[in-house]
């Protein structure tokens, strides 16, 4: 805009005088020779720099030779913008544990090089495009490592790994496995402990009013909401379910209608999007969106809830007490002081909550999504030569007690045991050290302590004690019949590689849509969704599963 | 002659070097990225090593629809810009021009400018705070006087008056201070004269004030006639949202879905060349007609 304007003025200014004009044409020779004095200027500079960058490597083998061999990895790393003072993602006390302990010993500087998070993928093609990547990458996005591998822009880490990981081999186990693409191990990936992905909690205050049981059905819930919604529980802005254009919202109810549960259906009517696994030609997926159709029209969803993508509005609607029920993350509610539920506590007094498994499917079985136990993936460009380093480093990073220390520092300065669980001490103590454990551990997502019990006793432990009891209840509650998802193929689908954003996009067109239309026109609109997105890209993906899925069986 | 000036003016020379370089480096230098568009392009082997692959990537935008909807779109938003947007700032300036008092002329034109000045990112808060259709304050008002509520942002004609409205009210103050200017260019003394025979304010307005910018309007109406196929970035993706995807979806948010989210590179880059000639055109054309028809063009 402000470009545009600019050239009015110019122009603006060479139209209304004439004598410029003459002017200008007076020294246009000058000028053009001018320029092209420059554009030869610029040319030479351009090759001399193609020259230049030949003896700089020269130089800088030179100095590598000096040094005995020191060698320098980079390493990814996050940057959240949640550095304490003082310290950034990049230099911190975790950052020098790692090089004294893993880089001193190695004969290693091990530089880490900060991604914003938000920025992540479009960041990362820009540095794999222009060959400056790190030696260590990692992404939790399938899609975009897929596109790298297929491109030819990863190592094959195969042989670093038999060489210099045989503890990491031992400790990923059977995650290591969706890190090889076309028979290629071109990622190593991170294990992932707790595999809950979905959980639900109910105003109990609420359901004490009206005298009503907790739901256990989706008849039971739906009656529940038009409960909640005709007595305004939460005033004229009763907004009974809280629900957002997001895939915590939408999830837990599609994937309760689907009645097809074999993995051929699995491969053939549903497509893998990013990591999650969308039923959309599923018998029952109509059903879903057509359940949500109903509560939408009969004013039990946010009628602006396609504009909500964040989840902002509906977490707002909740913690101010105008929401019933409400679906989230496993492991977000529940915690400390700003937690969800806290905050609901918090503004409106009376409130209290119970955790429940809202939606069943046809057999009366509460089947939710799951992850699979693989976490990030972590990966080496083709362009480095510090693969052999970069597993040596994840191998070091796969010890138990570096695996201690970097998720929670040290016993008796950071953390003390108790009953056998590490708990923080109080202050902010590990702060420096461990504000960003999550993004410095790569190798395991979350901490194991040996069965699913410990883990969810563990998980409790980081929540408000008054609230523990009901955590470690809703977390059973996510276990119960979740089918891990995606399901995955042998190798990336092209098709879903490239149509994952449109094929995303689509699909929440179709939901919005047919959420939003008449109950009277759901059918139409439905079908023609369906159709849009078929010939967007559903028809194109789905000939490309049917043949991976024939070629695999 | 000509060689004593280039002596006498070699400041002037010396700070043109400036944006000569900014223009060569970042402006002509890139152009050779074009090839992308006719090259499966890989970003492991650089633009010269991937393959050529003709009119391929052409082919492959032309037979998809998503494309056809964002050109659509684009045309759709910046015509409706153009009728309604571009004779806004024209209009106040005329109104501005007429006022007397000099206080009150001056705290207005202030306040008209500040929209200008606020990013997208921000209006586009703002706007999903006035105008949601449940508790926002436009709909508020509306429904306590019987006639709302409106779905300004989740039905999409009713959106399309939104996104053009918002528009106005973020440029109008800013596009009307060029009109300004020009009009304080008009030699007074055809006012005086009008004045001695008794003209109205309108009949000076239509005789003297409108005429006298004429190059004015006609050099960006031009202009904006060349942007047609051009369209920002921030507006229709930040203003726009999932229920109104079927009007706000445009070139400008389709090239950085596809090429910087889905990394197809060379897709981006055929709609964006497509984009350039079409705008060539568009702007060759305008001028041609404007010569034609006033002998005013801006080259």
């Amino acid at each position: 805009m402000l470009k545009g304007q600019q050239d009015a003025y110019n122009l603006n200014q060479m139209t209304q005088g004439g004598q410029e004009m003459k002017t200008l044409k007076r020294v246009g020779y000058p000028v053009f020779i001018l320029v092209l004095c420059m554009a030869i200027v610029a040319g030479c500079g351009n090759s001399g720099g193609g020259n230049g960058a030949a003896p700089a490597e020269g130089s800088d083998k030179k100095d590598s030779g000096n040094n005995k061999d020191r060698v320098t990895l980079k390493v990814e790393v996050f940057d959240r913008g949640n550095s304490p003072e003082g310290v950034t993602v990049t230099n911190n006390e975790m950052t020098k544990y790692v090089q004294e302990n893993f880089g001193d010993p190695n004969n290693i500087d091990v530089e880490f090089v900060a991604i914003p998070r938000s920025e992540e993928i479009n960041n990362l093609n820009v540095l794999m495009a222009a060959g400056t990547a790190p030696d260590v990458i990692f992404t939790y996005n399938q899609g975009a490592a897929y596109s790298w591998a297929k491109q030819g822009g990863l190592t094959d880490l195969a042989s670093a790994i038999d060489e210099h990981g045989p503890q990491l081999k031992e400790y990923l186990k059977d995650s290591l496995q969706y890190g090889v693409f076309d028979g290629s191990q071109f990622a190593v990936v991170a294990r992932r402990v707790h595999l809950q992905k979905y959980s639900s909690i109910i105003r109990q205050d609420w359901l004490d009013q009206l005298n009503m049981p907790v739901p256990t059905t989706t008849e039971e819930t739906y009656e529940t909401l038009k409960a909640f919604k005709d007595n305004k529980l939460g005033g004229d802005r009763t907004i009974p379910f809280a629900f957002a254009l997001a895939p915590d919202s939408y999830e837990p109810v599609i994937w309760s209608f689907i009645k097809e549960q074999s993995d051929e259906a699995r491969y053939l009517r549903s497509v893998t999007i990013g990591s999650r696994e969308y039923p959309i030609l599923m018998d029952g997926h109509k059903e879903g969106v057509q359940f949500l159709n109903k509560l939408y029209n009969e004013g039990l969803l946010d009628p602006d809830f396609a504009l909500d993508k964040d989840k902002k509005k509906k977490t707002e609607n909740f913690v101010n007490g105008h929401s019933g029920l409400f679906t989230f993350d496993t492991g977000t509610a529940f915690g400390g002081e700003s937690s969800t539920v806290a905050m609901l506590e918090k503004n409106v007094p009376d409130a209290s909550v119970v955790p429940l498994l809202p939606f069943t499917d046809f057999e009366g079985k509460s089947r939710q999504p799951a992850y699979t136990p693989a976490g990030m993936y972590i990966m080496v460009p083709s362009f480095s030569e510090r693969s052999a380093e970069a597993i040596k480093y994840l191998n070091w990073m796969a010890q138990d007690e570096v695996i201690q220390f970097m998720a929670f520092g040290e016993e008796g300065v950071h953390f003390d045991m108790v009953d056998g669980f590490p708990v923080g001490k109080d202050g902010d103590v590990g702060a420096k050290l461990l504000y960003n454990s999550g993004d410095m551990l790569i190798v395991t997502n979350g901490i194991d302590f040996g069965s699913a019990e410990k883990n969810r006793e563990y998980m409790a432990r980081m929540v408000q004690e008054k609230h523990r009891e009901m955590a470690k209840q809703s977390m059973e509650f996510s276990d119960k019949d979740a089918v891990q998802q995606p399901i995955a193929f042998d190798k990336p689908l092209d098709s879903e590689a490239k149509y994952s954003v449109v094929m995303l996009e689509k699909y929440e067109e179709l939901l919005v849509k047919s959420i939003m239309s008449s109950e009277a026109n759901f059918d139409k609109t439905y079908d023609a969704a369906i159709k849009d997105f078929m010939d967007t890209a559903g028809n194109e993906v789905f000939a490309e599963r049917k043949a991976a899925y024939e070629a695999m069986k | 002659m000509s060689r004593s000036f280039l002596f006498r003016r070699w400041q002037l020379y010396v700070m043109l070097i400036l944006p000569m370089t900014f223009f060569i480096v970042f402006k002509y230098l890139p152009i050779y990225g074009i090839t992308i568009a006719f090259k499966e392009f890989n970003v492991f082997k650089g633009i010269a090593g991937s393959e050529w692959v003709g009119l391929d990537v052409f082919k492959s935008i032309f037979s998809q629809q998503g494309f056809y909807t964002a050109l659509r779109n684009t045309f759709l938003l910046n015509g409706l810009d153009l009728v309604f947007g571009f004779p806004a700032p024209i209009i106040l300036a005329i109104c501005l021009n007429e006022l007397r008092m000099k206080m009150f002329k001056k705290v207005s034109q202030t306040l008209l400018y500040l929209p200008h000045f606020i990013s997208w990112v921000i209006i586009g808060g703002m706007v999903y705070q006035v105008f949601s259709t449940n508790y926002g304050i436009v709909n508020l008002v509306l429904k306590e006087i019987g006639l709302g509520p409106f779905p300004f942002l989740s039905d999409k004609f009713h959106w399309l008056a939104t996104y053009t409205s918002v528009g106005i009210w973020q440029g109008v103050g800013w596009g009307s201070i060029i009109y300004l200017a020009a009009i304080t260019g008009i030699n007074k003394e055809l006012y005086e004269a009008a004045d001695v025979d008794g003209a109205s304010r309108l009949r000076k307005i239509w005789h003297i004030t409108l005429p006298g910018i004429r190059t004015t309007i006609i050099v960006l109406l031009i202009l904006k006639i060349g942007d047609m196929v051009d369209i920002g970035f921030d507006r229709p993706y930040i203003i726009g949202n999932v229920m109104v995807r079927d009007f706000s979806d445009v070139l400008s948010t389709y090239i950085y879905r596809i090429g910087l989210e889905s990394g197809q590179f060379s897709i981006a880059t055929a709609v964006g060349l497509f984009q350039a000639i079409v705008g060539l055109v568009f702007i060759l054309g305008a001028n041609y007609l404007s010569k034609k028809t006033t002998d005013e063009g801006i080259f």
